[in-house]
């Protein structure tokens, strides 16, 4: 579903991620785990369309993001790491202009409407501004606008920002409902996260992939050192040189 | 360009929810209408050329006004990031909030219908060109408020996105000006650039022809092109300004 093939980015000479290559699959829940500054967003908004690689391919239900971006779109459902919202709509116009935006009328988009509502708690504040909602609910109304299109793959950069544990716990729940059919990919930077919730995990570090595999994997290399999976994770993304450093 | 009528409602429906909308409106209409009926009592004749010869100047400051939001503000909040990640084409989204500036030039326009209907109430002045400076009117701010849409995608600063718009909008203005175009040819006879600025780039030559009821191809050609040209312009810049 989202096919990331020898990824590479650069910010004039600065060089962001390098030949980052990765699959996520239907059904997948995958974790992007990496410190702050590795990575994970540049790679997001170029799945997103957003940013346009440096050179390398990513494809999303088999649309490439650069010869095809509109379809690649229709497909996705992206949440920004700093969940951009205008700010002086209220909630349920805003919604409605995301998805008349993506083509979506009448009775389709009152059902839509309704189903993003319930799945993301908006209904005390559908008819408030935008700017007067506090900081969980403006992450969620970001997440309704990212799944209103009923999406096959799902982006969601720092999901959880935000969110106190219980609103955390239930975000964790409603991944669990969505994941039937769709690839989601969500970035994070804290590892108890990643573990609950994700099948499997990509750990990003100063722009390489450093790491490819199956929580249950990690776990279990994790128990044969004698260590605990945030040691071996904290491992991978300490002291490596940066993609920059080597080939500047 | 589906994508572009939902921008425009969303646009309209966010400028109109401001009370700065409102006020922009009344101080346009006040400005104008005040300064027209002043010459109009001094001249005592059934025709808008008063307002028409005010217009210009107006224009250019006001427009810039509205427009200088448009890609500042989407760009500062980052919301250009919610937007243009949505299955539309850029220059979608650039037609969606120009076709929301233009409705709010065609409601500035309107705020001289009380001097169209107080001279039909007087006597029976010339409605071939009165249409004429409306549509010259609507042609020029239409090209105005490109060139301000575009000032507004080059900078998250609104207040900079204003300046600079309303800097080049009098420019267009004022190069259409005898005075003006005296004192440049005088600077480099040689060169003529006064002559040629008039007769090649200010927009003022275009809305006076069409105030004077000749409805010209070049003038219509000169505003729907170079209006065409500034939103291509900002579509582009934002496609290259992507991260």
């Amino acid at each position: 579903m989202i096919e990331v093939e020898d990824f590479t980015k650069r910010y004039g000479r600065d060089l962001a991620v390098e030949r980052f290559s990765a699959r996520i699959a239907p059904g997948e829940i995958v974790g992007f785990l990496g410190p702050n500054g590795a990575g994970k967003s540049t790679l997001l908004k170029s799945i997103a369309t957003w940013a346009e690689p440096t050179s390398g391919t990513i494809r999303v239900a088999g649309h490439d993001t650069r010869t095809d971006p509109l379809a690649v779109r229709r497909v996705l459902g992206y949440l920004p790491e700093h969940n951009p919202l205008y700010e002086g709509m209220n909630v349920d116009a805003f919604l409605r202009f995301v998805g008349r935006a993506r083509r979506i009328r009448g009775a389709r988009l009152e059902e839509r409407m309704a189903w993003v509502t319930n799945a993301c708690t908006l209904g005390d504040v559908l008819h408030k501004r935008v700017n007067q909602c506090s900081k969980g609910f403006r992450q969620r109304i970001g997440l309704a606008a990212a799944l209103l299109h009923d999406p096959r793959a799902i982006l969601l950069d720092e999901p959880t920002h935000g969110l106190d544990p219980v609103q955390v716990a239930a975000f964790r729940d409603f991944l669990f409902e969505l994941r039937d059919g769709r690839a989601i990919l969500f970035s994070s930077h804290v590892l108890a996260e990643v573990e609950a919730i994700c099948d499997r995990v990509l750990v990003i570090h100063r722009g390489r992939l450093v790491r490819d595999a199956a929580i249950a994997t990690l776990q279990d290399e994790a128990s044969a050192a004698g260590t605990t999976l945030e040691a071996l994770v904290l491992e991978l993304v300490r002291d490596r040189p940066a993609a920059s450093e080597v080939h500047s | 360009m589906r994508g572009a009528i939902e921008v425009a409602r969303r646009e309209l429906g966010a400028t109109f929810d401001s009370a700065i909308a409102y006020v922009q409106i009344a101080g346009f209409g006040l400005l104008a209408n005040a300064l027209f009926m002043n010459e109009f009592f001094l001249a005592g004749r059934l025709e808008l050329d008063a307002y028409f010869d005010v217009l210009p100047l107006l224009l250019a400051v006001f427009l810039p006004a509205l427009a200088m939001r448009s890609w500042a503000e989407e760009r500062k909040h980052r919301t250009v990031e919610l937007l243009l990640t949505l299955p539309m084409r850029t220059f979608e989204a650039v037609l969606g909030k120009y076709l929301a500036l233009l409705a709010m030039l065609a409601v500035l326009l309107a705020t001289a219908a009380p001097l169209v209907v107080m001279l039909f109430v007087l006597g029976e002045p010339d409605g071939a060109r009165l249409a004429g400076g409306f549509a010259g009117a609507f042609g020029a701010g239409a090209l105005l408020l490109a060139l301000g849409g575009l000032c507004s995608a080059l900078t998250r600063d609104q207040v900079v996105a204003f300046v600079v718009a309303t800097v080049l909008g009098l420019f267009l203005v004022l190069t259409g000006r005898e005075e003006v175009v005296g004192v440049l040819d005088g600077l480099a006879p040689q060169l003529a650039a006064g002559s040629f600025l008039f007769e090649r780039v200010s927009i003022l030559p275009h809305m006076e022809r069409w105030a004077a009821g000749r409805l010209t191809l070049d003038s219509a050609a000169y505003a729907i092109l170079g209006s065409a040209a500034l939103l291509w312009a900002t579509a582009r810049f934002l496609d290259g300004h992507r991260d």
